[in-house]
Order: C-alpha cells, then structure tokens, then sequence
C-alpha cells in the first residue's frame, strides 16, 4: 500500500502520508511493550504498557481505514499488513523504531514522541475525512493522559546524566522524524491534514524546549541540516536493528501467514 | 515512594469499595497509576486515593471488647419466644406444635 495504494477516497499520496503516521504509532507502540514485566515497578509497568497498547489501538485505527480505503477487510488482511510488508515498504520514524533497552532512552522516547504525537493529532482533528477525524478525538482524549505521565517521571529526573544522555542520543532521530513526508502535499490539498511537517516540527520544538525549560533540562539542539539528523530523516531507509526487531514480531506469525488467529 | 489505598465507586448508588494499593512517589502519578492498576476496564466511574499514612487506624482492643457481645445480635429469636409465650399463656409447657 505504501507504494501503489489504489483506493476509492484516498489518494496513493494521503494514504502513505498516513501509513507513516500508523507505522510510527506501531512501531513505538511494539517498543513500548519490551518494558512489560521489566517496568521499574510494578504499578509503572502497568502504565506504561497501558501507553503502549494505546499507540498500538492508534495504529490498528490508521491501518483499518487505509486498508477500507484499498477495498480490504480489515478483519482478514490487518495483521498481515501491519506485520508481513517488507522492511522497505515501512514508513515509520527512526525515533519509534530505535530500540530502547534502557528506562532513560525509554523515558525521553516516550515523552519525544508523545509531544509529536499530540502535535500530529492535533493537526487531523478537523480532517475532510471523517474516520481520521474520530480517530484524532479518540487519541487526543489519551495523549492528555500520555503526556501527563512524561511529565511526572521527567519532571523529577530531567536533570540528571542519564537523562542528558539519552536525550543526546534520541534528539538527531526526533528531529529528523519532521522531513517532509511523502504525500504530505496530496493529504494537505484534500483537506486530510491542516499543515506542514515543518510547521508542525516548529509547533513540537516549542513545547519540547517549555517542558525541558521547566525540567530544568539543557537542551542542545542539534542543526536539522546537520549530517546527524539527516541520517534520521528518510522514512525510506529502516533504521539500524530495525530487521532483527520486525523479525522478533513476526516470528510467530510467519509459522503460517495463512492461519486465522 | 508513598502507599495509596484506592477506592472505586460505580455510578448509582453503590458506595465506594476498596479496589486496592499502590505505591507513587506523589499525588498525581499515584492517580494515574491507579487508573491503570485498578480502572482500565471501566470498573469504576469515581474513585479515591487516600496515602496510607493519613487513615486513622484504629486499636484492635478497642473492638475486641465488642466480639462476646450477644445481646446486641438481634436474630428475632428471643422476640418470637416472648410472643409464643404470651399467646399461648404463661404456663403453656407444650411448645411444640401447639398451634397458632
């Protein structure tokens, strides 16, 4: 679908536009859920793999209507297309698809993403297409709540050298994941989303810097034209381990891609 | 960190019923934790966090002088005997089936 999307609303352009927006939600969604069982305690690893299921209940929303779109039924053909495309036909950012095997790279994922999440919903919540739209009301009604929860956990460790460290390693991915994305033109001329990746990467950095600023949290920011994120910015190229993770997920599914779970 | 006791009541009347514990390490993340611990399935439409260190507990001999306390568990028995007695007079001895 991310390359030859015939459907009957959208056109090939909005639906990658969108497929990278439901591969990101999975992608993050599937890292999130590496913490279940392993939480720093108990009631978190609740929480967070709460958050998790969230973004993957985001991605499942996204992959229905684009598979709806392609005249497919959601209920026989969703998992293989979220889980069997080709490495090269995902379309997710580097920063969902990073793994994050520590709490600190997990903590500053979560609030990265969440941050650009909410700025990306925002941005569908009057979309021309009306399943988009329920969907944005569905998932700004929890991003509140998944920014609420960064905030607790960063605001009281936002100054120490893990933190710094792991915001040194996943800030290049973060702001590399606002290139421009393939389609963009094609969802923002028929009204599917209402603007710009870089004006919504200018919308995310502002709060990204008002919440380090209250965290007391120095923030260097790297140059969007440097080598550092544009390593990071074509959603294209999978980032590295990203094949030994789409594996781990799929390792079961691909004992029988024709079974009926 | 600091322990909750959490409450969860259901829309109606039902009272609020103790749904559990957690441990957060302040108010606000104690209520989002209790959401998940104890509430993702919609169990409850209120709920309450109380810290644990806040609830009066009470001493335990304070209510054991309450356990061997009969007289104040009225099962109607003592009341049925009293009014079969005076129907059937003060000196009736012949309790079983004796009639209404």
């Amino acid at each position: 679908m991310s390359i030859d999307h015939v459907g009957n609303g959208l056109s090939a352009g909005t639906a990658e536009y969108l497929l990278a927006f439901a591969d990101d939600e999975h992608l993050v969604g599937a890292r999130h859920t590496a913490w279940i069982g392993l939480g720093p305690f108990l009631e978190e690893d609740l929480a967070f793999c709460s958050i998790a299921q969230d973004e993957l209940g985001h991605a499942i929303g996204l992959y229905e209507i684009l598979l709806r779109d392609a005249g497919r039924d959601p209920s026989s053909s969703l998992d293989a297309f979220a889980l069997l495309r080709e490495p090269s036909e995902y379309r997710s950012s580097h920063l969902a698809e990073a793994e994050c095997d520590d709490w600190a790279d997990s903590l500053v994922r979560h609030w990265l993403y969440d941050r650009a999440e909410a700025v990306r919903w925002n941005a569908l919540a009057d979309s021309s297409h009306t399943g988009v739209a329920a969907l944005s009301a569905r998932a700004r009604s929890e991003e509140r709540f998944h920014l609420e929860h960064a905030e607790r956990f960063m605001s009281r460790v936002g100054t120490t050298p893990q933190i710094a460290a792991a915001v040194e390693r996943l800030l290049p991915s973060a702001v590399g994941s606002w290139a421009p994305v393939v389609g963009e033109t094609d969802a923002l001329a028929a009204g599917v989303t209402s603007a710009p990746s870089s004006e919504l990467a200018n919308r995310w950095e502002a709060a990204v810097r008002a919440d380090a600023d209250r965290w007391g949290l120095s923030l260097v920011w790297p140059d969007p034209a440097s080598p550092l994120v544009a390593a990071h910015a074509d959603r294209s190229v999978r980032s590295k381990g990203f094949d030994s993770f789409h594996e781990s997920l799929t390792v079961v599914l691909a004992l029988d891609p024709a079974a009926t779970w | 960190m600091k322990v909750y006791e959490v409450f969860l009541k259901k829309a109606g009347k039902d009272e609020f019923r103790h749904a559990g514990s957690l441990e957060a390490f302040d108010d606000e993340l104690a209520q989002l934790l209790a959401r998940d611990a104890y509430c993702r399935r919609g169990e409850g439409d209120a709920m309450w966090l109380v810290e644990r260190s806040n609830v009066l507990v009470a001493d335990t001999d304070l209510l054991a002088v309450t356990i061997d306390l009969p007289h104040r568990t009225n099962n109607g028995a003592m009341v049925a005997e009293h009014r079969r007695v005076q129907r059937n007079g003060a000196t009736d001895e012949t309790p079983e089936g004796a009639g209404s």
